[in-house]
């Protein structure tokens, strides 16, 4: 009687509870069987946003779909290209066409063969549909021609010296016969039925939690021919402390995201776990507004430039896993381009006061600042490089009489700011800037898609366009090495160092990773993921 | 000076004799749990009001990344070397700013809407219902996304916690309200010509005093648990440390496990001065119940 | 006649909610700053394709339009196209709300389950010391800070110890009834870190109105005609005093459905709400909206089913 009536009056919250669970257990479904020999298990932060290579712009999408659709070269630590899908690939003589030779063993999974026709399908996708970055990189593209199953050419409406090496790494081949037409590609879901030329094919996805891709068996760019590895599991985790619990508990075969430092220092010294580093191919780096009147005077970031503690930047900011590019745009890992003689703005705050004070500007109320001179640095709050050498910046400014304040935003509304100008001082990085001739115009040109700062120099602008017609790597480097040095004279950008990424992975288990430069290739590219095997 | 009288004085009175808030503060005196909740709260308060004397505000750099606790810096220190104790006491002043400013304005609202729904007969439906509504709403999803929307601040947080979190306040206050406006003294307010104003001032307001105490202690206490949240996702002020900044630096810069000092100390706080908080409204409301009360 | 108006008025009501709901995140999610197409194209995109993304998803066109267009969509059951990942929003959704339901289901559950003899066992020893013990940790359990917890607890049960998998929902490759386990042994730490933070609000709320309650007269009443004490509280008192405590707790079921944010966060668990968080960083507006929708959608089908199973049981509701 007493339970009856204590249950009676229980019933609804227990419903309730009941109700809901019921609703989620009702519509689980295991997954179906797989008695797998072997597969990594790999830890992300980030689920794959879009599975259509062409669109998908996160890591987390860049890592899954390098697996499918091959790029048709290789990048090297030193940023320029190797052959890989592409064997051989040159100019005319006059410039205006281009011509790339391509392996004839390559198919994808179901059986059709990988020929110029997918080549010249995705380019033209990518143009006639301006999706995403690589369209804006290749302006001077005209048409593409598959002259034989093995050889693509292309037409040029201008010299461009940049325009096949950027098709070859920025641009994944996707399979014609299985993508709709031209026109229709961007807004492709590509979600599943998936058709691989790449090591792997996604088998199975669950949202929020993991990506299982298997082996396909023609993958002829590995000795073996096919990846030694039957699965490869991607495995969400939003937060990388926990990440870095599940490496250490075995969960985890690897990490694919670059670890903060403080983590990356205590996996080191567990057992079985090594930490690999690689190079980042782009740079972090501060802009300076110059539509503001005070920005676009060159003596105020001039003395800005010399009021940035650079080695406490990178030694305790960046825990000393990061380089100096000498304040050049072209960094010392790009070894061919860099110019040698390139120098570090020297941290040098007294400096700093006098250039302003030679130019005018006054304490007047006596606050310790200048007068006129107060600027807010953006920067993107969940980047916690970023943030911790913003309050070094703001702190080495001070000492120059400089006020800055510090504005850590939202993703998005960061990335908003900066594409809309909405800044005076703009903190960020670039992943991969890896031909100086193309990344230069991008980001120095008046009306470049990334020249946030609204830099608009005629000489600066001569100098890039005459790197870009040049055919000749000798003669490309001229202009480049001019042009890095003009903007590190103007201070249009200040270029503070390249990162060294870190990477941990579970050595007991597995051995013959093959490591990249930069975080997008890291040790998940698929050269290393198709290389990797269990230790004995 | 009354105080004191009361507590000499008060073994020789019947209770019957004294006011209520008197009665009340008798028998909270006599619970120690109340007792040193409300102490661990006056103590967090001084601590936020003298902060610029007990640390220097937390900013720039040190040489000594992520150290553990020693002489020097007693809670150890951050990945740029900054002090955690300095960063827990200036958290102290803005999170209990943020908890007080949001509970204020919440507590604004909702008791408006309560006293006006269990006043005004044909408010009362709507109001309720508005009541019920918010508070199916998926509360910190929406208060994520209104964070987002307006940007980063301390002012953002305070609006948006407050935003989120009259509806229990309304829902408490009407209740209460209600049982005020069925008695004869309401009524007869009325008859006698009294304005609503007056009457929902004089008469309303004085009996949910009592609740509204309450209410500011707990709902301050759970914004400091929504702004922690909120910090931790990355919507907090870049430029002001409160205790849920200090566990996001740590979680962002992967210090969370490798720097147990980073997340104890903050979390600690956020603990301490919650379960104050919380004990001490029980405490509060036990010693305002008659039947509670231990006489 | 009674049961029919009774049922009417719930569903009223939740259709409100419902619509309220869809049309407040409606707004506010459009007002966000920052641009959504941004998001799809990247940083690099020129004038151009920004036209023609906004063109594509229709976000050139005023609001109202798109708001009525929604509702118009919404009421056949579309909830648009993402759009960063060109999906249909229910399909990216539908993946991750079984997980949620799950997740806070059982911690609704346990909580009862728990709540409702440690509620009884406090009120009945009012300023005991179990009544003290229940209290603290009630309340100790409800002000720890959620992440804070879950790393505490992964590192302790999961790494150290090895009882507990360290995030997740399932083990990947399972069938059966080893799936069906795994699924338990990843929902023990979440789901107890969820129980553990509403506890005491719970019991809480159901010590002070059983005290209330048992201090009566009806109880009163009943002591004095000889029931014994047992059966007064768990009887009488008990029958009145959870009528206030679950309703409480229904209508707290949308902060534990959208509350579920950082927990799902720090387990690495598939949740909605963490889809929630990450559609604010993406700004993928249907996303958003579709995943608030699907929340409102559940808060009110839990309450309605749980009210439409309640009225016919409970034979006071249909007098």
């Amino acid at each position: 009687m007493i339970r009856n009536v204590r249950n009676a009056l229980t019933r609804r919250s227990v419903l309730m509870g009941g109700v809901v669970m019921a609703m989620g257990m009702a519509s689980l479904s295991p997954a179906s069987a797989q008695d797998a020999a072997s597969r990594i298990v790999i830890g992300t932060t980030a689920d794959v946003v879009n599975f259509n290579p062409l669109v998908g712009n996160s890591r987390s999408d860049t890592w899954v779909t390098n697996l499918m659709y091959p790029r048709l070269m290789q990048m090297t630590d030193k940023g320029s290209k190797d052959p890989y899908v592409a064997t051989e690939w040159g100019y005319s003589e006059d410039g205006l066409t281009a011509w790339m030779d391509i392996r004839g063993d390559m198919t994808w999974n179901d059986g059709t063969p990988f020929t110029a026709d997918d080549i010249v399908f995705t380019v033209t996708a990518v143009t006639t549909e301006k999706i995403g970055v690589t369209a804006g990189l290749i302006p001077s593209f005209v048409s593409a021609t598959a002259v034989s199953p093995t050889r693509v050419e292309f037409t040029l409406s201008r010299p461009d010296s940049t325009f096949l090496t950027n098709i070859g790494f920025w641009m994944p081949i996707v399979p014609k016969h299985a993508f709709p037409e031209v026109g229709q590609v961007a807004a492709f879901a590509n979600d599943k039925d998936w058709v691989s030329a790449g090591p792997f094919i996604l088998t199975e996805v669950n949202a929020g939690q993991n990506y299982l891709l298997t082996a396909v068996d023609n993958y002829p760019l590995v000795e073996a021919g096919k990846a030694t590895v039957d699965e490869v599991e991607f495995r969400v985790f939003p937060d990388v402390n926990a990440q870095a619990l599940a490496l250490r508990a075995g969960d985890l075969d690897l990490i694919a995201n670059s670890l903060p430092a403080p983590i990356a220092r205590t996996l080191q010294g567990q057992p079985g776990i090594t930490i690999a580093q690689a190079p980042s191919l782009g740079w972090s780096h501060v802009l300076y507004n110059m539509t503001d009147e005070v920005l676009s005077k060159l003596e105020v970031r001039q003395a800005l430039a010399h009021a940035v503690d650079y080695e406490a930047i990178r030694t305790i900011a960046m825990q000393g896993l990061a380089t100096s590019t000498n304040s050049s745009a072209v960094s010392p890992v790009l070894s061919y381009w860099a110019d040698p003689e390139a120098k570090e703005y020297a941290f040098d705050p007294e400096l700093s006061k006098k250039i302003l004070t030679d130019a005018g500007y006054t304490d007047a109320n006596g606050d310790g600042f200048f007068d006129g001179i107060e600027f807010d640095l953006l920067y993107e709050q969940s980047a916690a490089d970023i943030a911790n050498w913003a309050q070094i910046m703001k702190d080495g400014a001070a000492k120059a009489g400089i006020k800055i304040n510090l504005t850590g935003l939202e993703r998005n509304t960061y990335l908003a700011r900066g594409r809309e100008k909405d800044f005076d001082i703009y903190a960020g990085n670039w992943a991969v800037m890896e031909e100086p001739a193309a990344y230069l115009g991008l980001a120095y040109r008046t009306g470049g898609f990334i020249n946030y700062a609204s830099i608009s120099d005629p000489d600066l602008e001569k100098l890039i366009d005459e790197a870009q017609a040049a055919t000749t790597p000798e003669a490309v480097k001229v202009p480049v090495q001019a042009a890095a040095k003009l903007i590190s004279e103007k201070v249009y950008d200040n270029v503070l160092y390249y990162q060294t990424f870190q990477f941990a992975y579970n050595s007991d288990k597995w051995e013959g990773f093959v490591i990249q430069p930069s975080d997008l290739l890291s040790l998940v590219n698929p050269l290393s993921l198709a290389s990797v095997k269990p230790k004995n | 000076m009354t105080m004191t009288n009361t507590s000499t004085t008060a073994p020789t009175l019947a209770p019957a004799d004294l006011k209520p808030a008197q009665r009340t503060w008798r028998a909270f005196r006599r619970n120690p749990l109340g007792m040193g909740s409300a102490a661990v709260i006056l103590i967090m308060v001084l601590i936020a009001l003298l902060a610029p004397l007990l640390a220097e505000f937390p900013s720039g750099y040190g040489i000594e990344i992520l150290m553990p606790p020693s002489a020097a810096h007693p809670f150890g220190t951050d990945d740029l070397g900054r002090d955690v104790l300095a960063q827990v006491i200036w958290g102290t002043r803005i999170s209990m700013i943020i908890g007080f400013a949001s509970s204020f304005l919440a507590i604004l609202i909702g008791v408006a809407l309560g006293i006006l729904a269990a006043y005004a007969k044909r408010l009362d439906a709507p109001i309720s219902m508005m009541v019920d509504v918010s508070l199916a709403l998926p509360v910190l999803p929406l208060m994520i996304l209104v964070a987002a929307l307006v940007g980063p601040s301390v002012t953002t947080l305070v609006v948006v916690i407050a935003l989120f979190s009259w509806p229990e306040v309304t829902r408490i206050v009407r209740s209460q309200a209600l049982s005020v406006t069925r008695l004869p003294y309401v009524d007869a307010a009325r008859t006698i010509g009294g304005s609503h104003f007056w009457i929902m001032t004089r008469h309303l307001l004085p009996a949910v005093a009592p609740i509204i105490v309450v209410s500011v202690v707990l709902t301050a206490s759970r914004a400091v648990m929504s702004e922690a949240g909120l910090s931790f996702l990355g919507l907090g002020d870049p430029e002001s440390w409160s205790w849920g900044k200090i566990l996001f630096n740590a979680q962002r810069s992967g210090a969370l496990t490798v720097a147990w000092w980073c997340t104890l100390f903050p979390s600690l706080a956020i603990l301490l001065l919650v379960v104050s908080s919380t004990l001490m409204s029980i405490a509060y409301n036990d010693a305002r119940n008659p039947k509670t009360r231990e006489n | 006649m009674h049961l029919t108006g009774y049922f009417l008025q719930r569903l009223i009501r939740g259709l409100v909610t419902f619509w309220f709901a869809v049309t407040v995140t409606f707004f506010l999610v459009r007002l966000l700053p920052g641009d959504p197409v941004l998001a799809v194209a990247g940083p690099g995109m020129t004038e151009e394709i920004r036209q023609t993304q906004l063109e594509l998803y229709g976000l050139d066109r005023p609001l109202a339009v798109q708001y009525f267009a929604y509702l118009r969509e919404l009421v056949q059951g579309n909830l648009g196209v993402s759009f960063l990942r060109s999906q249909p929003v229910s399909q990216v959704l539908m993946e991750r709300l079984p997980w949620t339901l799950l997740l806070t289901g059982s911690a609704l559950l346990l909580t009862v389950i728990l709540g409702v003899p440690l509620g009884v066992l406090a009120a009945t020893r009012a300023r005991g010391w179990v009544d003290q013990v229940v209290q603290i940790t009630g309340v100790v359990g409800q002000s720890l800070f959620v992440p804070s917890l879950g790393i505490l607890l992964l590192y302790t049960l999961g790494l150290m110890l090895g009882w507990f998998p360290i995030g997740g929902a399932v083990k990947s490759g399972l069938t059966g009834v080893s799936y069906y386990l795994s699924v338990v042994h990843h929902l023990i730490l979440p789901s107890f870190t969820l129980v553990l933070a509403q506890l005491a609000s719970y019991v809480l709320t159901l010590r002070a109105t059983l005290i209330e309650a048992l201090g009566e007269e009806y109880c009163d009443l009943a002591r004095a005609k000889g029931t014994r004490e047992n059966k007064v509280i768990w009887k009488h008192a008990l029958r009145n005093a959870l009528l206030p405590t679950t309703t409480l707790i229904g209508l707290q079921i949308g902060f534990l459905v959208g509350g579920a944010v950082l927990t799902e966060t720090i387990y690495a668990y598939p949740g909605v709400g963490r889809a929630i968080y990450e559609a604010v960083g993406q700004l993928d507006f249907p996303v958003l909206q579709g995943a608030f929708v699907l929340l409102a959608a559940t808060v009110v089908i839990a309450n309605l089913l749980t009210d439409i199973a309640y009225g016919l049981l409970d034979p006071r509701v249909r007098a």
